[in-house]
């Protein structure tokens, strides 16, 4: 049979089987190498490079229409299937987990068009997309962090011009932004933020981080590998070099703060020093759990892992360590700067 | 060169080195600047080149859209001395991306080089580079690295540099400090 999906073979075919059965092919004829055809791929890379020139800069590209809806990670998949090639090792990561539907489907694409092995070890993968999230264990060199952006521009919660914001942009101008952060201490005693902590990058332009809770935020500062942002509806890419400064903005007086859980430690693996959050159980209790689940794997075959086990033990701080003698405190009135927000009690969304 | 896998090559080199200004990467083809104008230039950008061989590669392909040398945002430099690099496209405080890329091609390219090389040793330091880090290259005078150095003054505007030799691949972003010692 010639004709795989032809009237002509449903017609013959006795049962569906049948039909599977006759399809010779993996149903990748057609199509090139990595999805995407070499013109696109081109249009990525170039606005890649260009981004990693340019920190922080939102570099428009010509985002392509993808089998799936804007808004889903297309920009992300777009810059991974540039990057990747069959020397790769690709994990896909969405709010922490390697196997909610998105994050699957996303590992499969790149599996079965650009042949990438797959993993859901962060220490394993050359290439990482994520969504929301950087993971608990420490990136290397030779590592590439790919995430999917909703909102490429942090001004976009001063002003909805993106016109009035790219000459802010372009004349470091952020008075707006430093505003509505003084505003929010104002009205909440501190900066809550739950989400899309604005960071200054290279000292010169404003950065929208990604939906990253506030406690991967440090992680991009110093960071041995490269970050690269991508936002398939907004059709922008940014980058984050490693051994780049990355300053979240913050007063003098009212300093950056990330979560704190001092109370809580993961309900599987007893972790202390990760991203927890709450998970509500069959019987209607609540537990908090690790955010990052491949890590949380680890950590309950070995409690005493450390984040930076696979680096020889260099000592790399990467995120914050939760320090349970610092007291919580749930507001944020006194003259002191402390009360840390919880992960779900941002001002802001 | 393949176009679907040497190009994913060459484009990984360029993220490392353009990453980490001073590395040196590996083309996976000779001459790397070739390489890399095959792997950045089709129809949508415009591209400026001397050299015949690349010139109708790119013609027969239909993928070139050529430019005068000051207006393109790919630059072919085959000899840098003769790349008027300070008149290169910048693009706009509202759009630095806009801002050309230059394509040096020279002789060797040595990472740490030694003092007593006979060769352009240039000192990086910013973005992609913890500390400093330097970079010697042969065939890159020290005028050529002063006029790039010039050209990538007006950050966040300016040019951005990647230089190749034979094999291998450095890049000198815009966003890196340039001394050249």
């Amino acid at each position: 049979m010639t004709d795989k999906c032809g009237v002509a073979a449903v017609a013959e075919a006795e049962s569906v089987d049948d039909l599977l059965d006759s399809v010779t092919d993996d149903g990748l004829t057609g199509y090139n190498y990595a999805y995407l055809d070499e013109h696109t791929k081109r249009e990525v890379r170039r606005a890649t490079l260009s981004a990693i020139a340019l920190p922080g800069h939102q570099v428009p590209f010509a985002s392509r229409e993808m089998p799936l809806a804007r808004g889903w990670g297309t920009g992300g998949i777009q810059t991974s299937l540039s990057l990747l090639g069959p020397d790769d090792t690709f994990k896909v990561i969405d709010q922490g987990s390697d196997e909610s539907v998105n994050a699957a489907n996303i590992r499969r694409l790149a599996a079965r068009t650009a042949n990438v092995e797959t993993t859901t070890d962060a220490t394993e993968a050359s290439v990482i997309q994520t969504r929301h999230r950087i993971p608990e264990e420490v990136l290397d060199d030779d590592q590439i962090l790919v995430l999917q952006v909703p909102i490429t521009d942090p001004l976009r919660r001063v002003d909805g011009s993106d016109d009035a914001n790219r000459r802010r942009h372009a004349h470091s101008n952020y008075s707006k932004m430093w505003v509505a952060l003084y505003e929010n201490v104002v009205e909440y005693g501190e900066i809550k933020l739950s989400s899309r902590y604005p960071v200054l990058v290279g000292d010169r332009y404003l950065m929208d981080p990604s939906p990253i809770p506030r406690w991967d935020v440090p992680k991009l500062d110093d960071a041995d590998n490269l970050f690269l942002f991508a936002a398939g509806r907004e059709a922008r890419i940014y980058a984050v070099p490693p051994h780049t400064e990355v300053e979240p903005l913050a007063f003098e007086d009212r300093q950056f703060q990330v979560e704190r859980f001092p109370e809580h430690a993961c309900g599987n693996c007893g972790s202390e020093d990760t991203f927890l959050t709450e998970v509500e159980t069959d019987d209607g209790g609540r537990v908090y759990a690790c955010n990052d689940a491949s890590f949380c794997e680890k950590r309950r075959a070995d409690p005493s892992l450390s984040k930076a086990h696979h680096r020889n033990g260099d000592g790399h701080t990467w995120g914050p360590p939760t320090d349970p003698s610092v007291p919580y405190e749930s507001d944020g009135d006194s003259g002191e700067n402390r009360g840390p927000a919880g992960p779900n009690r941002g001002g802001d969304e | 060169m393949d176009p679907v896998y040497d190009t994913r090559d060459c484009f990984r080199a360029l993220v490392a080195a353009m990453s980490r200004p001073g590395t040196v990467s590996e083309s996976p083809t000779e001459p790397a600047d070739h390489a890399v104008l095959s792997t950045l230039v089709d129809h949508e950008v415009t591209c400026f080149t001397p050299d015949e061989t690349v010139w109708s590669a790119l013609e027969t392909e239909g993928r070139l859209s050529e430019a005068d040398v000051a207006a393109a945002s790919i630059v072919h430099a085959p000899d840098p001395s003769e790349c008027p690099v300070r008149d290169l496209e910048r693009g706009s405080l509202k759009e630095p991306s806009d801002g050309a890329t230059v394509v040096y091609r020279v002789e060797t390219l040595i990472t740490d080089p030694d003092p007593t090389d006979d060769v352009t040793r240039l000192a990086l330091s910013g973005p992609g580079v913890p500390g400093k880090r330097w970079l010697g290259v042969d065939g890159f005078s020290r005028d050529n690295a002063r006029a790039l150095a010039d050209a990538q003054s007006s950050y966040p505007c300016g040019v951005d540099a990647v230089l190749t030799t034979d094999r291998s691949i450095a890049a000198i972003p815009r966003s890196t400090e340039l001394e050249v010692a």
